[in-house]
């Protein structure tokens, strides 16, 4: 049974995912929940893209965790071919086969009058060196057979090469693989798929046409906060505040890397190990290697702390 | 349902790729979720229809105009329905009275409402004999009727801004104007007539029936007019925002192909904008359709050693295969531009263009020259593209050309670096103002080059008239084309593409 229908209650509206994504300490926009129940309910794929570091990867771990699926990743990156990404045949073991093969050959052609007989009765010796039996399932095909329904993490899309994105357009939009030396794998329950992008480079109409497209931008400032809260324990409200401030300013400079909620979250722990109690440029000053990761950017921000923390107040 | 298709409509004219499957997913989303938040529907429909960032600011745009038209179509449904409610119960009502006296208290209001709008239509009736009219009379809200009207004239066709007269007249005229207007006229005319009458008649023969009447038929002659004025106003504002809607991208699609037609020469300083847009989408679908094929090229030779290695596991057969890495011989670009003059316009979009195409491009020199020719390259490094551009036009454009100059310049900065895997492609029109074109140097260049590719801004007929000097130089070139619009330059690079 698919965990979609197994959970229909858990999933029977984009309110009921924003709430309980929430309990599970994921604070997520209405379009994002709304993307959530759509992926579910019409079964596609969803992409999502996005600046790095705002959740993404992680909306799928807790989309798992939620939904009591196994969480089955794939990591893309340049060269990932279908060997690793789909199935690989045990070699090793089709050569043993050969090998048993070889002994028991002698058994079945005994009595064979000529050549003909001896390869009829080889043609009808059952052939299982290309069979289910020696198949290593990589990470799409153990998605497909999994019993219980997964949610298949495909993550970074745009590191692959383009001949792999055409790869996947049939397991998307049918939930199926073709293996030529068996035939069509069918999903024996559809998987929930999602596919998250940094964008490094565009990626083909076909792949889009077939998923839902989910952008998450960074979060506005009351999102932001929330997520803090939930994030970081302890946290009192007023830094919280001025945390966020402060970084919804960095974020409108020209930096090369932007700081990411992760960043921010990371920023937020260690001033709370510091016992920091107010933002002040001395502080802001010594942990701003942990907002900011480039040096560039650091030297660009550095002269300007007293200006931005001054607009905080 | 009907929204949604129409919309989807919308989307296509403003250019956004919307394909049958994604527009069946849009329904079916929208079945699930309904249509009554105005938030989430905006999330389904992003969702399922919008699959490029660069979209999403005109989705935006439109979903909030579409979304504003509809929610007001919607408001005078809802208003006529309850006029049809306010209806119902009323006769319900009188039936109810007749059956049961007591419950007269209980209805009275329901009645007198009844009675009442029964009055004001009995006045409109006497008043008002067109349909149109009537309803005007009666302050009726007109939206839902425009909207019909608008959407059996087709208005969603509209392309260009000077029709939108002629769709606020098509409107009217299916809203039943043409009898209102004939209506207005004659008791326009019937009351002229009458005072006239009046005027030249005795007081004595007078009809008292006329003398009551007339100020009363004045009165709604003038609401008429006021009432059919604040319907056409409605109806412009209503055309002008479906415009808004369906016509104003269709425009720009237009000029982007009027563009890409043009003259680069001739642009427009407004246009600059625009192009450079279009010179970007044009590299990026030729670097994705040729970065396939650079990938095909990597692997190399097998590499023996490594194989065996690789499969010691397997008994020593040969399962997998380990290859060579195919040394990558960058070829070299080298690219001349004379940024003087009239080919400055044609330089600037051939360099933006070559350097829009890094990622799937070897590696590009640049150089520009009026007289003195220098190497652009770190400046378009460290600037940007499109900065460095906006400077070297200041610095540059409008100088008079000198060739053998730029040539010599050339010759010392620039010949030694050039080999057997260097594209030169040059952009100029050749025409030296009378001096000595140094051929010779550029025969050097022809001779040490893989390739040597000349692009003229002007056309062919042109050539070796006046001052232009082509001939000396072609010989010494693999091809000279006529460069002229960016049609030209997208059919030029991408034949660069396929043989580098």
């Amino acid at each position: 049974m698919s965990v979609i229908i197994k959970h229909q209650e858990k999933i029977a509206s984009p309110e009921i995912i924003q709430s309980r994504y929430e309990d599970l300490g994921y604070i997520c926009s209405h379009s994002v929940a709304t993307a959530i129940y759509l992926a579910c309910h019409l079964q596609k794929p969803i992409l999502i893209e996005g600046p790095p570091g705002v959740g993404k990867t992680e909306l799928a771990k807790v989309t798992a965790t939620y939904l009591n699926a196994p969480l089955i990743r794939m990591q893309c990156y340049e060269g990932l071919d279908e060997s690793k990404a789909l199935y690989e045949w045990k070699y090793g073991k089709q050569l043993l086969y050969t090998q048993v093969l070889k002994e028991q050959l002698g058994d079945v052609l005994r009595g064979a009058r000529g050549l003909d007989e001896s390869i009829a009765r080889l043609h009808d010796f059952g052939d299982i060196f290309y069979s289910q039996d020696f198949l290593e399932p990589r990470p799409l095909l153990q998605a497909l057979q999994s019993q219980e329904g997964a949610v298949l993490l495909i993550d970074e899309i745009d590191k692959a090469d383009q001949e792999f994105e055409a790869f996947l357009l049939e397991l998307l939009s049918d939930y199926q693989v073709s293996i030529p030396e068996i035939g069509t794998i069918k999903a024996v329950s559809t998987p929930i798929v999602m596919l998250t992008s940094n964008n490094t480079r565009e990626l083909g109409d076909a792949l889009k046409r077939r998923c839902l497209h989910l952008y998450i931008p960074f979060p506005d400032a009351a999102l932001e906060s929330r997520i803090l809260a939930t994030q970081v324990e302890g946290l009192d409200e007023q830094l919280r505040e001025q945390i966020v401030a402060l970084i919804s300013k960095l974020r409108d400079m020209p930096l090369k890397k932007s700081p990411a909620v992760s960043e921010t979250i990371d920023w937020a722990r260690a001033l709370l190990l510091l016992n920091v109690e107010e933002l002040d440029p001395h502080w802001v000053k010594n942990t701003l290697n942990l907002l900011l990761k480039f040096q560039d950017d650091i030297e660009l921000v550095e002269p300007e702390i007293k200006a931005l923390l001054k607009g905080l107040r | 349902m009907r929204f949604v298709a129409d919309f989807i409509g919308a989307l296509r004219a403003a250019g956004l790729p919307v394909s049958p499957a994604e527009s069946l997913d849009a329904l079916k989303a929208i079945k699930l979720l309904g249509l009554d938040s105005r938030e989430t529907c905006k999330s389904v429909l992003a969702l399922t229809l919008v699959k490029r960032q660069v979209d999403q600011e005109v989705y935006e745009e439109l979903f909030d105009l579409y979304f504003a038209s509809v929610e007001r179509a919607k408001d005078a449904e809802k208003v006529l329905d309850k006029e049809a409610d306010k209806d119902a119960p009323s006769e319900m009502s009188l039936k109810v009275q007749n059956d049961q006296t007591d419950a007269a208290d209980n209805n009275s209001s329901p009645q007198s409402l009844d009675s009442s709008e029964a009055n004001k239509s009995d006045a409109a009736q006497a008043n008002a004999s067109s349909a149109l009219g009537q309803d005007l009379s009666q302050d009726k809200d007109m939206s839902l009727a425009i909207t019909q009207a608008a959407a059996a004239e087709k208005l969603s066709s509209i392309v260009l801004f000077t029709q939108k007269n002629y769709f606020a007249y098509k409107i009217m005229q299916r809203l039943g104007d043409d009898a209102l207007s004939t209506e207005i006229r004659t008791v326009g005319n019937s009351l002229e007539r009458k005072n006239s009458l009046e005027r030249k008649n005795s007081p004595e023969r007078k009809n008292s029936l006329e003398q009551k009447d007339s100020p009363e038929l004045i009165k709604t002659l003038r609401k008429l007019i006021k009432a059919r004025a604040r319907l056409l106003d409605q109806v412009k504002d209503y055309v002008e925002q479906q415009y808004m809607i369906y016509a104003q991208h269709k425009g720009l699609k237009y000029r982007e192909e009027y563009l890409q037609q043009a003259k680069l020469s001739q642009l427009d300083q407004l246009d600059f904008k625009l192009m450079q847009r279009l010179v970007q989408r044009a590299a990026r679908k030729l670097a994705s359709q040729h970065s396939r094929r650079r990938l095909t090229r990597k692997r190399g030779q097998l590499d023996v050693r490594k194989t065996i290695a690789a499969n010691a596991a397997f008994d020593g057969a040969l399962f997998h295969t380990r290859w060579k890495a195919t040394r990558i011989e960058r070829p070299k670009i080298v690219a001349i531009c004379d940024v003087s003059g009239s080919v400055s316009a044609v330089a600037r979009f051939l360099l933006l263009f070559l350097y829009s195409l890094q990622d799937v491009m070897p590696k590009v020199r640049s150089f520009v020259f009026a007289s003195d020719m220098i190497e652009v390259t770190e400046l378009f490094k460290q600037e940007g593209i499109e900065l460095a551009l906006e400077e070297i036009m200041k610095r540059w454009g409008g100088l008079s050309t000198n060739y053998a100059r730029a040539l010599e310049d050339f010759q010392s900065q620039a010949l030694a670096s050039i080999d057997k895997n260097t594209t030169v492609i040059m952009l100029g029109d050749a025409r030296n103002n009378q001096g000595d074109g140094r051929a010779d140097i550029w025969e050097k260049v022809f001779r040490k080059s893989k390739r040597v590719l000349w692009l003229n801004p002007e056309h062919r007929n042109s050539w070796d008239t006046g001052d232009s000097i082509m001939s000396e130089y072609s010989p010494w070139c693999g091809s000279v084309e006529p460069c002229r619009n960016l049609k030209d330059i997208e059919r030029f690079f991408s034949r660069l593409l396929k043989h580098s």
